[in-house]
């Protein structure tokens, strides 16, 4: 049995369904991100874990107990807020003994526990500052220290990067990953950001309008799409309409040039609309190689962005963009030059909404 | 620029003019006492006088009073409101304004007819009843300042957020109430109760209709018998007030430094 199910979870704010029929399992240990749009449900499942929300209806359970009839304080999750929620009148020592006093802890096993949580996120020598004397990164440290120092049966991450500059952003998420093998916490973290969800999740599961879209590890997330919103929201990518031209040897027809999928083209007939999609990391300029597919266009723009130039090309009608990496050596394809973009068959996607 | 440099002092000398003016005229002629010169003699005689000291003890007594269940009032509501009814919140404005717009005179008269001693409740049937009577009477003066003040202390911290962090940890009501909130709005707590401090040591109405012996009655009996002692009473109660008023100023700054963001 999963350690943390979601049975068809619903909740309704008023006349307004937020989260429609979610159904989840969670293994103990995992790492699992929700990520979506603003407004999506996301933080509202995890409100909802947590037991700040009642669900509307559907069972939620952890480790086979039911938790609904549970308050948040009778939960045993810790939980890491955006906006860091330290008790401003606080130290920090306090601020992370604060739930040890709460259960009633002998002062020696506190002091013992807060030491050890201090040294864990290495802000030992911050132990008597307050909050408001600390940086957002550390704040957000202490807050993780403070929700994991009461043993928390499940961690809950509610964006606790997303108030942070771009580095600390990516140091203290990298902080966090290890902590949590560390202590083999089961956790959930929301956020918008696809690159953090990417890279520090177990699974993700990608929310839009309330639903699940798909559930899967970030390899999958990121190279086979299940649907067009996923496809479009996780990474950069083509949407390229087609047309399908011999639906028996996946034949379609991408202006005026054709190619063949490696997804069979199952219920479609001749003449029907297809949605494709194409990374653009997937193609490049270079030679020629057996089982290459290839477009050939007319650069329109081309920019530098630094580690990589950002080319987008006309196919008959049908924009792409494509990314090569900078090389000194190498000039950048100029608007105007007659270019051949080849990939691998296997990276044009045949998208099913 | 210049002109409007000008101005400004302008403005600035006639607003100190008007209202230094009868002040230094007032402490002036405290010090008149004697013929021969200035003296503090009116205030050895307003220190002296045992009535002074009984009115004032008591009138101190009821503001301590007031401030404290007045707090135990307004904070846990302020703090309800702004969790769990945020959409009352302009209601609950509304109603904590009501004492500024309905008259002191108007409010105590209907503490008589409510509480009177032929009533349902009747406080005002024995000392202690009107001793409480009054109290509530002035909570509900100083609803408008106190509701105010703990507000404002509490729109500089993330309340919401607090309490889920503090549920999360396992906090009761209690808990999160007087460890977690309680001392993050004490800025807002002490500017309320200095302001309800100066409000219940200068109030006449309400004590002088409920028979109490508060400080406010006294300054009117001493005015309407003495010559130069309610002068000096007039600087004493200027300087009760600029008192809580340099304490409310040291309150707030107390909580620039105090951390306010959560």
């Amino acid at each position: 049995m999963s350690f943390l199910t979601l049975q068809n979870i619903q909740k309704s704010f008023g006349p307004v369904q937020v989260v429609h029929n979610f159904d989840m399992a969670i293994e103990k240990g995992e790492f699992v991100s929700f990520l979506g749009p603003s407004g999506c449900g996301k933080t509202t499942i995890l409100r909802m874990i947590a037991g700040f929300e009642k669900p509307s209806g559907g069972t939620l359970t952890i480790a086979g107990k039911d938790q609904r009839p549970l308050k948040p304080n009778q939960r045993n999750i810790g939980m890491v807020f955006q906006a860091y929620a330290l008790f401003p009148n606080m130290t920090v020592h306090d601020n992370v003994a604060f739930g040890l006093k709460v259960a009633g802890k002998a002062k020696a096993e506190i002091d013992a526990r807060v030491k050890e949580m201090l040294a864990l996120i290495r802000l030992d020598h911050l132990a008597d500052r307050f909050p408001y004397q600390m940086s957002g990164g550390q704040q957000q440290r202490v807050a993780l220290a403070r929700a994991l120092a009461v043993k928390p049966q499940l961690l809950l991450l509610d964006e606790p990067l997303s108030a942070l500059d771009a580095k600390i952003r990516v140091s203290l998420r990298e902080e966090i990953r290890l902590i949590q093998q560390k202590l083999g916490i089961t956790t959930v973290f929301v956020t918008h950001d696809q690159e953090e969800a990417l890279s520090i999740s177990d699974r993700i599961v990608v929310m839009n309008a309330g639903k699940a879209d798909q559930i899967g590890t970030p390899f999958e997330i990121y190279n086979a799409p299940a649907t067009r919103f996923v496809a479009s929201f996780v990474g950069t990518l083509n949407i390229i309409e087609a047309k399908v031209v011999d639906p028996a040897a996946n034949r379609v027809s991408i202006g005026n040039q054709d190619v063949t999928l490696k997804q069979p083209l199952t219920g479609f007939k001749a003449g029907d609309t297809v949605s494709l999609a194409l990374r653009p990391e997937a193609g490049s300029l270079a030679q020629s190689a057996p089982g290459d597919t290839a477009l050939t266009g007319k650069v329109v723009s081309a920019h530098f962005l630094g580690s990589v130039i950002r080319t987008r090309m006309d196919v008959g009608g049908v924009t792409i963009s494509f990314d090569m990496f900078n090389s000194p050596g190498t000039t950048p394809p100029q608007a105007g030059d007659i270019v051949t973009l080849r990939f691998q068959a296997a990276d044009l996607l045949l998208i099913r909404d | 620029m210049n002109l409007q440099r000008f101005g400004a002092w302008g403005a600035i000398l006639v607003g100190a003019v008007y209202f230094l003016v009868p002040l230094i005229g007032t402490l002036e002629f405290s010090l008149r006492m004697r013929r021969d010169g200035y003296s503090l003699d009116a205030y050895r005689s307003v220190f002296s006088d045992s009535q002074f000291h009984q009115t004032f003890g008591y009138s101190m007594l009821m503001a301590l009073l007031t401030i404290v269940f007045g707090m135990l009032l307004v904070v846990p509501t302020a703090y309800w409101v702004r969790l769990r009814l945020p959409q009352m919140r302009q209601v609950v404005e509304f109603i904590t304004l009501l004492p500024l717009v309905i008259p002191a005179i108007v409010i105590v008269f209907g503490y008589l007819r409510m509480y009177n001693s032929s009533s349902i409740l009747p406080l005002t049937g024995s000392v202690t009843g009107t001793n409480i009577l009054l109290v509530l009477s002035y909570i509900t003066l100083s609803l408008p300042y106190m509701y105010r003040a703990v507000d404002t202390a509490m729109r500089a911290i993330d309340v919401r957020t607090l309490t889920e962090a503090a549920e999360s940890l396992g906090a009761g009501w209690g808990t999160i109430l007087f460890r977690c909130i309680f001392p993050n709005v004490m800025s807002g707590v002490l500017s309320g109760a200095f302001i309800t401090l100066a409000i219940v040591m200068g109030e006449f109405t309400m004590a002088a209709l409920l028979n109490r012996p508060a400080f406010g009655p006294y300054l009117q009996l001493v005015g309407a018998n003495k010559a130069y002692e309610p002068s000096a009473l007039a600087v004493i109660a200027f300087a009760i007030t600029w008192l809580s008023m340099g304490l409310l100023n040291l309150a707030t700054r107390f909580s620039k430094i105090a951390p306010a963001r959560a």
